[in-house]
């Protein structure tokens, strides 16, 4: 049998529309969730979570840096290379370990070499030092050692032994090469026939734009979405939930006026979220990040006035798609928290923008810009970095607005059907449009 | 039954032949409404008395536009539903336990809304707010947010808003559920003063003693059909009966022919 249509027009009424929408935002912000994920969480978040992150992270530094090494010795140095050990051992940072003594001539932390390997293992030593003549057949100097570090590379303590072993070594070995050459009879420059180097061209400050590009495009999606999540429910789910769902439906406002009402107080709360996000994050950047990046290192950011308005109107682009998404999911639930399980599937689209802003040579492509959200993402983040593909964004605006227009039209159709409309039909988005569509 | 022609009629609400069919996974096709027909007029209670699941509340939200008939016609202050649900909506106050108030709002907030989004005349709402807020009594508490008001609290700003907007016709489905005692007489109280105002009330419930108190006239509706209609002398005088209780028993076991016996609230079950 043919499921029975609702009543439905579909004509608008501004006036109607407007005093619905100011009941719903007045109830969404009255709402302790709304306000925490789609306002405070903007305010607070980044400042907080950047100067969390970067005292978190100079204060592990400072704990590796205050560490000392715990490094023994296998298999002792030829006595020529006794001040190895010495020059290792002169660091602050590390100290010899002794896990059951061998027989060597009084070099501290000299240990067989099954206890150090089981040393290592347990975390009792960090970093086991082991010397092997290399056998003279004239192709190296007399006296060459070889020398390899076992390291546990699971344990940032034992990784950070290995570099500070592998720097001794590497003094150590220079200053012993400059005196062979010199007995040898040749000039020091001759030793090193050519130099490799490297240089970063990019700027500190391209570097910086880089890194606030990746993040804040990612964040803007997120927090938009955020920001749309608790509200849809809370305007579908929740009235049904609170049985407030018929009320609004018993006034005499067109339907239309109450689904674009309900429609448009999500959105806004949703471009309320990722405008106070760039806002936040600016902020966080030039009153936390960067006096701390100045003092480790000289990474910079600077942002081209032209992406402000690209951002806010990727913003205003990410809610109305969210809005329409997720109203669209959760109308289908009968309880907030069932809302919140069917909008499951909206909220991973979060993360397909991650996939594409990791490839930080990739700009906005026309296909790129025909996928709905990393569309958005990747155009937030091109502005950043002062890459305007106009006809692109252009593109990228259209794409999003055609999906919410198809997106709405679907809830209009689906709004027809009364037992979607009275919460009697069981089931999610998913099941309904089976059922449809096969009666 | 009633039977006047629509010309020289003076109904505030007219059904005719309403029926409402619709499909239940459990129980197949349902005739929730089967062919109604009545009329309500200006300054009168008419009851719609049935058992639960009788079409009562499929009948109110049909003439509330909330849903739509399958056939025949329903109309409210001349709107038809189908052609006008809008004005349809704004000549009704719809009261019912599905229609519960936006916890959010304060008390003086949802009638402001209620006042303006039904249509009240805009420089005129405070005024009616203020009113409101003084007949129902609810001046002490207008302006904390319903979700902290104590039920018989919320009755009253819930009436409040259902006449805010000065409706001719004022619906009420089954609206002294969940009520104690003194709240569900309050509700008895004010339906008969708006009553007395000149409005059409149409009052839906499954308990007799209110039907049989508070209703000018009363229609038995069971299994979609109208029953009888009349005043509550007419259905005395015809089933010999003097308790409403008795009544309905008669018209609904009649209905369902012989050896049928009501059960509790109402359900019918074949003995025999």
């Amino acid at each position: 049998m043919t499921p029975h249509l609702s009543t439905w027009a579909p004509t608008l009424d501004l006036r109607s529309t407007k005093i619905l929408y100011q009941r719903e935002l007045r109830s969404a912000l009255r709402e302790r969730s709304v306000v925490v994920n789609g306002i405070l969480m903007p305010i607070f978040l980044y400042p907080l979570l950047l100067w969390g992150m970067f005292s978190a992270l100079n204060f592990v530094q400072g704990l590796n840096d205050g560490v000392r090494s715990r490094v023994a010795f296998t298999g002792p140095p030829p006595e020529v290379h006794r001040a190895l050990v010495d020059t290792i051992l002169a660091r602050q940072d590390v100290e010899a370990v002794d896990v059951g003594r061998a027989d060597g001539g009084g070099i501290p932390g000299l240990v067989p070499m099954e206890a150090a390997i089981v040393g290592l293992q347990d975390g009792r030593i960090d970093a086991v030092v082991t010397f092997e003549m290399i056998p003279d057949g004239g192709s190296t100097l007399p006296d060459n050692v070889g020398i390899t570090v076992r390291f546990d590379r699971t344990e940032t303590r034992s990784a950070g032994a290995r570099d500070r072993v592998e720097d001794a070594v590497a003094s150590y070995r220079s200053g012993w090469i400059d005196q062979e050459v010199e007995s040898l009879g040749m000039e020091r420059a001759a030793r090193t026939p050519f130099v490799i180097d490297s240089e970063n061209v990019a700027s500190g400050e391209s570097v910086g734009t880089l890194l606030l590009g990746q993040m804040l495009s990612l964040f803007i999606v997120i927090m938009v979405a955020l920001g749309c999540f608790i509200p849809s429910v809370d305007t579908t789910a929740g009235e049904r939930e609170r049985s407030t769902w018929e009320t609004t439906l018993t006034v005499s406002a067109p339907r239309s006026s109450v689904i674009a009402a309900k429609y448009l107080s999500v959105a806004t709360l949703g471009v309320v979220a990722g405008v106070l996000n760039v806002l936040a994050l600016f902020l966080s950047m030039g009153a936390v990040v960067r006096p701390l990046m100045a003092e480790s290192g000289d990474i910079s950011f600077s942002l081209p006035l032209l992406s402000i308005p690209v951002m806010i109107a990727g913003a205003c682009a990410l809610a109305l798609f969210f809005a329409a998404a997720m109203m669209l999911l959760a109308s289908f639930a009968r309880t907030f928290k069932d809302g919140q399980a069917m909008i499951q599937p909206v909220y991973w689209l979060v993360f397909l923008p991650v996939l594409l802003g990791n490839q930080t040579d990739r700009t906005l492509t026309p296909t790129i810009a025909s996928i709905p959200v990393a569309n958005v993402s990747m155009m937030i983040r091109d502005s950043i970095n002062g890459v305007f593909l106009w006809p692109l964004i252009a593109q990228t605006l259209l794409v999003t607005l055609a999906t919410v227009a198809v997106l709405l039209l679907v809830a209009q159709y689906i709004l027809r059907f009364e037992d979607f409309l009275l919460g009697s039909f069981d089931g999610s988005f998913w099941r309904f449009v089976r059922a449809r569509l096969s009666s | 039954m009633e039977g006047a022609p629509e010309a020289v009629s003076d109904a505030t609400v007219r059904v005719r032949q309403l029926r409402k069919d619709f499909f239940d996974e459990a129980r197949g096709e349902v005739h929730a409404v089967d062919g109604l027909d009545f009329e309500c007029h200006r300054g009168e209670v008419f009851g719609l008395l049935g058992a639960n699941g009788a079409g009562k509340t499929t009948t109110l939200r049909i003439l509330s536009t909330v849903i739509r008939p399958t056939a025949g016609s329903a109309s409210v202050m001349g709107h038809d539903v189908l052609e006008e649900p809008e004005a349809v909506r704004r000549s009704l106050g719809f009261y019912s336990a599905s229609t519960a108030l936006y916890p959010r709002l304060t008390g003086r907030e949802t009638l402001q809304f209620f006042a303006r989004v039904n249509r009240y005349p805009e420089p005129q709402v405070a005024a009616r707010v203020d009113e409101l807020v003084h007949r129902f009594g609810i001046g002490e508490y207008q302006d904390t947010r319903v979700e902290k008001l104590s039920s018989g609290m919320k009755q009253k700003v819930s009436m409040a808003r259902t006449v805010a907007h000065d409706p001719p016709v004022l619906i009420f489905d089954e609206p002294t559920v969940g009520l104690d005692v003194m709240n569900a007489l309050e509700m008895v109280r004010v339906v008969r003063e708006l009553r007395d105002e000149g409005k059409t009330i149409l009052f839906s419930s499954h308990i007799m003693s209110e039907v049989e108190k508070l209703c000018d006239r009363i229609g038995i509706i069971h299994r979609g059909r109208l029953l009888a209609l009349g005043t509550l002398e007419d259905l005395r005088q015809e089933t010999g009966k003097h308790y409403l209780e008795d009544v309905f028993v008669h018209y609904v076991t009649d209905a369902e022919g012989e050896g049928a016996v009501l059960g509790p609230m109402g359900a019918i079950r074949k003995d025999g």
